[in-house]
């Protein structure tokens, strides 16, 4: 494994799902999530456990680009794309489950339906446009 | 394709008992300790449908996952493909305990039980599922 690609496809994924993150659900869906304000944190009490917030997306990024390194070595955004899709899929099932147990709205699970689905497509297509194996570099 | 067909059938209904029994049996008393985050049951039965939708989906995707790249290394495979989907679960949990008021506690246990489900679905589908160039060696 390439290390130094790994970490900088890493830092790239990472910076891209936190911007996307923030920018999708928190300031394109925050009047959807409005809706239902019992559901959330308070502002004050979000700032307290935003470090849980920065830490799961480092693992998410992390463990994307683990999966992208290891499934397809020899990278490319295409492939690494298509797995992030993969990935998305199983955040969709959980997305689901969540709809029918907690008093979220269509409008809500659909934003997080759409939101999972580019997120991991285009964070996968930044990994393996920045992760490519050596051979795969120079063929 | 019927091979992929029987993983999907027989992890779809893994996912199932063991979200049934886990979550609806097990952490029952947990759940109800954060009652106002979750719907009325009556409520929750009425959309009933969407937890079979999306445990398929779970179980449809981490079969596609597996057959697009990990099925070469059977079970083993199928257990690291688990664990790492199971870590990548656990990163929006964390996402969603920084959002959501939910007692940490009720995190822990669910992700404990993600766990369990994962690795044993990863079996599952690893045991089940064989590439045909496997196959034919």
């Amino acid at each position: 494994m390439d290390w130094k690609k790994f970490f900088i496809a890493f830092v790239a994924a990472f910076g891209f799902i936190f911007v996307f993150g923030f920018l999708w659900y928190g300031k394109l869906m925050h009047g959807v999530h409005q809706e239902v304000p019992l559901l959330w944190r308070p502002e004050a009490e979000f700032g307290n456990h935003f470090s849980w917030l920065v830490f799961g997306h480092i693992v998410m990024a992390f463990f994307l680009t683990l999966l992208c390194s290891k499934f397809v070595p020899a990278g490319g955004p295409g492939p690494c794309a298509r797995l992030g899709i993969l990935v998305a899929l199983v955040y969709v099932g959980n997305d689901f489950i969540m709809y029918a147990v907690q008093p979220i709205t269509m409008k809500i699970l659909c934003g997080w339906i759409v939101g999972d689905l580019i997120m991991f497509g285009v964070a996968g297509a930044i990994i393996g446009t920045i992760y490519k194996s050596s051979s795969s570099v120079t063929s | 394709m019927k091979r992929f067909v029987f993983a999907f059938i027989a992890a779809f209904i893994f996912i199932f008992l063991w979200g049934w029994f886990y979550n609806g049996v097990l952490l029952k008393d947990v759940f109800a300790e954060a009652q106002s985050l979750f719907r009325p049951r009556e409520e929750m039965m009425s959309l009933f449908h969407w937890i079979v939708i999306g445990q398929a989906g779970l179980a449809l995707s981490f079969v596609m996952i597996y057959a697009s790249g990990f099925a070469g290394g059977g079970i083993a495979s199928g257990v690291r493909l688990g664990i790492m989907l199971e870590i990548l679960a656990v990163s929006a949990r964390c996402a969603f305990y920084a959002t959501q008021p939910f007692p940490a506690k009720l995190l822990v246990l669910i992700s404990i039980g993600g766990f369990i489900e994962m690795i044993v679905t990863g079996v599952i589908v690893g045991a089940i599922y064989k590439p045909a160039t496997a196959r034919a060696s």
